[in-house]
């Protein structure tokens, strides 16, 4: 192994984690109060806390049609978007408004679905007692559903891995960026070997880690 | 707290969940109000607890109309309420002293208040040192104490019981309604118990309503309804239940005739013997037994009556002179 490999697969190593931890928390952001929106604006029945079938509809085609839009285009459209927000249209910082944007409404399907587990007895017992809106969305719904959601964590951050190989497109960086450009385009095989073996490890913890999490919960309930 | 339901209506689009119910529960007492699955009971103490409101009529609670209640003000009065479930409603994101915990925090009560109450709580539904335990590793029966516990949090005087025994098994069913009997007078609660199950109204209730097809079809005292049920719901209810205890010893499958109820002081005097005297009739006794009804004795005996129709007819008549409730057709 030469040292010019190690450093470089450290640089990217590096970049996509910078990418996915940012975009991570962004998607969050932006997801979590979409998710509960569509689920506590939905019908009653299902949990809904305050039924709102229009804007709940509404809401629910904004998230389709952005989910419907392919990575690598939304990578493109967006590039006018990152300059504003980031400054800058290139590079690992510009690639994660278009990785949070892209994984916003997945969080928002995935948040909305862990929600739709949650006993609608149990909300309406805490509705009975007399909680808030607000309070029955941080005290009862989100806490009931947080196993869930932490799987659904788990599973965004390992798309999230997925989709930041594509940032190479905008400069983004990135071992899915090294692969492509050092392994497949110059073939120099230990540079894909090295960037897979690394995406496998990180997926693989952060798989492991989910898992353990939502384990020692479901343990204590 | 008195609770008074005016003329409440409730329709699912063509079903007519609750129609024009009027009842007046009374205070400090614990109230059934029975039916049969789909007779509107789930959607009337919905309506009675402020979590929907019905299309038309009017809930007060002493004098204060809450039906109609909004907002902020709705969000407050519901925090004066207790209310259990069939199946608990418990948090599973919490144990059973987060549980307990939970409608205090919601008001806004300090930690260290919260905390002393929830032990308070604890003893008193027979759970002391079961704080700590999650929801999952209790029995049904442990999980509606915490359920009761959570519910009289606040202080209630208002206790809504909804089908609360209908997952548990008798013997639990037996110690959950001993306990709300408890608290009942400990706490000077108005209990209102909707069921669906005979021997809950017998075992905890003082005063019943029973309901059919969204109206109340019954009213009056447990040992009233026991001693002369009226329409056909509450014979049905009450024949269940005397097939289902064994109080009643049948010694023939052949059905009897009539059926006769002997209340209070009727239990005590000879009537069937006068009776038989009076009018010539004779009595085959097919079966007979006697059950406590809220601390009343109350016979029942189902019989034939012999040897012609007129000896019947003036057998029935007596009976029922003599204060004993005649079922069957003359």
């Amino acid at each position: 192994m030469d040292a010019q490999l190690i450093s470089q697969v450290m640089e990217a190593t590096g970049e996509t984690l910078i990418m996915v931890l940012f975009s991570t928390v962004f998607s969050l952001v932006l997801g979590l109060p979409i998710g509960v929106l569509l689920h506590i604006t939905g019908k009653e029945e299902s949990g809904g806390i305050i039924p709102s079938p229009v804007f709940n509809n509404v809401l629910s085609r904004i998230v389709n049609v952005l989910r419907s839009f392919p990575f690598i285009i939304l990578l493109i459209v967006l590039i006018p978007l990152s300059r504003v927000i980031v400054g800058t249209s290139i590079g690992t910082k510009a690639a994660i408004v278009p990785l949070s944007i892209a994984a916003a409404p997945f969080v928002a399907r995935i948040i909305e679905s862990a929600l739709k587990e949650v006993d609608p007895g149990v909300l309406q017992a805490a509705k009975a007692m007399g909680s808030t809106n607000w309070q029955l969305v941080y005290k009862v719904l989100l806490p009931e559903a947080m196993p869930a959601l932490i799987s659904g964590l788990t599973l965004t951050i390992i798309n999230l891995i997925g989709y930041s190989a594509m940032a190479g497109t905008i400069g983004g960086g990135g071992l899915g960026d090294l692969a492509i450009r050092y392994g497949y385009q110059r073939f120099r095989p230990s540079y894909l070997v090295a960037a897979v073996i690394i995406i496998l490890i990180m997926v693989e913890i952060i798989q492991v880690a989910g898992d353990m999490i939502v384990k020692k919960m479901m343990s204590k309930r | 707290m008195h609770i008074k339901l005016k003329n409440l209506k409730r329709d699912y689009g063509t079903l007519h969940a609750v129609q024009d119910v009027t009842l007046d529960i009374p205070s400090n007492t614990i109230y059934g109000i029975i039916g049969r699955s789909g007779a509107g009971k789930s959607t009337l103490v919905r309506l009675v607890s402020m979590l929907e409101r019905p299309d038309s009529g009017e809930v007060y609670y002493d004098d204060e109309r809450v039906d109609n209640l909004e907002g902020k003000a709705l969000i407050q009065r519901r925090r004066r309420i207790g209310m259990i479930f069939q199946n608990f409603n418990l948090f599973s994101s919490r144990n059973a002293a987060g549980n307990i915990a939970y409608p205090m925090e919601i008001c806004g009560m300090d930690r260290v208040h919260i905390s002393k109450r929830v032990e308070e709580l604890l003893s008193l539904v027979g759970l002391q040192g079961r704080g700590s335990a999650p929801i999952s590793t209790l029995s049904g029966g442990q999980k509606q104490r915490v359920a009761i516990a959570r519910a009289l949090a606040c202080n209630p005087d208002i206790l809504f019981c909804d089908e609360a025994t209908s997952a548990l098994d008798p013997q639990t069913t037996r110690s959950i309604l001993a306990l709300i009997k408890e608290l009942q007078a400990k706490m000077n609660l108005t209990v209102v118990m909707i069921t669906h199950q005979m021997e809950v109204v017998r075992d905890a209730c003082e005063r019943v309503a029973v309901i059919d097809s969204g109206r109340i079809v019954e009213e009056g005292t447990v040992s009233d309804i026991f001693a002369n049920p009226k329409s056909e719901v509450t014979k049905d209810f009450i024949s269940n239940l005397t097939n289902v205890k064994d109080s009643i010893v049948r010694w023939s499958d052949e059905e009897g005739r009539f059926t006769l109820r002997f209340r209070g002081n009727t239990t005590d005097s000879p009537i069937i013997s006068n009776v038989s005297i009076e009018t010539g009739a004779t009595f085959n006794i097919r079966a007979a037994g006697v059950q406590e009804v809220s601390g009343e004795d109350i016979g029942v005996m189902v019989v034939d009556i012999g040897p012609d129709e007129k000896s019947v007819r003036a057998a029935v008549e007596m009976l029922r002179k003599y204060g004993v409730s005649v079922e069957g057709e003359v």
